[in-house]
């Protein structure tokens, strides 16, 4: 995965992506390793260097609490924007689905690196609100999906 | 003869007034047999064993796995929806077992 490829640093310089990726700290992960947990707190942002990466969130199934498949991200993809989200809580839990190596950038490390350089937060928080966005739309669409059938079900 | 008409006439109203008593007295005891009698037909019975639903036959397992399989099917259709927006495309059917 090369850098310019990492969707969080688009349209960066690279001379801008490497000071970024300096702050950060890499992170190996066996399958089926943790990389943080609902309600854990997000102090820390990841962007996926290599691997896949699950994001579940628990779901009673047969009484049985079973962590459900919400997403799945993969190289060059962002996980845990909740880092910069207040009130900085994970709401999912993220495992490694493979061996997976993620670039851990700490929060407090990015937003004094952004406030002493502006237009690379600018960059930045667009990048996330791209992340941000897309999902909320997708989730959008398959909540509205889910409710169809509902309506479907309850009212044919 | 008057005299045995009047008795006739009182022995029958008599009758009347002790049937409608009686069954007034009775109704609420009837009335308590009937619910005490409706839990046990609702009970599971021996010889009539629960229908199982289709989901229950299926093992928990291979659930989960259909469960994941709908996810990325519905994330794959809502994800076109994203990239072109039309009413057509955020109803589009998928292939999920969970929706058929």
């Amino acid at each position: 995965m090369m850098n310019r490829d990492l969707e969080l640093l688009a349209g960066l310089h690279p001379r801008d992506v490497a000071a970024v990726l300096s702050l950060g700290h890499t992170v190996a992960l066996a399958t089926g390793d943790k990389l943080f947990r609902l309600g854990d707190e997000a102090d820390h942002l990841f962007s996926i260097n290599r691997g896949r990466i699950a994001l579940t969130m628990p779901m009673a199934v047969r009484d049985r609490d079973e962590n459900i498949l919400i997403e799945e991200r993969a190289a060059g993809q962002t996980v845990g924007w909740s880092a910069l989200i207040p009130p900085h809580r994970f709401s999912l839990t993220a495992a490694a689905l493979v061996e997976t190596e993620v670039i851990a950038l700490p929060r407090a490390a990015l937003v004094e690196y952004f406030t002493g350089n502006p237009d690379v937060g600018y960059a930045v928080t667009r990048n996330i609100a791209t992340v941000i966005g897309q999902r909320l739309e997708v989730f959008q669409a398959m909540w509205l999906r889910e409710m169809q059938r509902l309506v479907k079900l309850s009212y044919a | 003869m008057e005299m045995f008409l009047m008795i006739a006439a009182m022995s029958l109203l008599g009758v009347g007034v002790c049937v409608a008593l009686f069954a007034a007295a009775t109704h609420d005891v009837r009335q308590a047999e009937r619910q005490a009698n409706q839990p046990a037909q609702n009970a599971p019975q021996f010889f009539a064993p629960e229908i199982a639903t289709p989901a229950d036959r299926i093992p928990i397992e291979a659930l989960l796995l259909q469960i994941e399989r709908h996810v990325r099917l519905e994330q794959a259709a809502a994800e076109s929806f994203h990239y072109a927006p039309t009413a057509e495309s955020l109803h589009s059917r998928s292939a999920s077992p969970l929706v058929h």
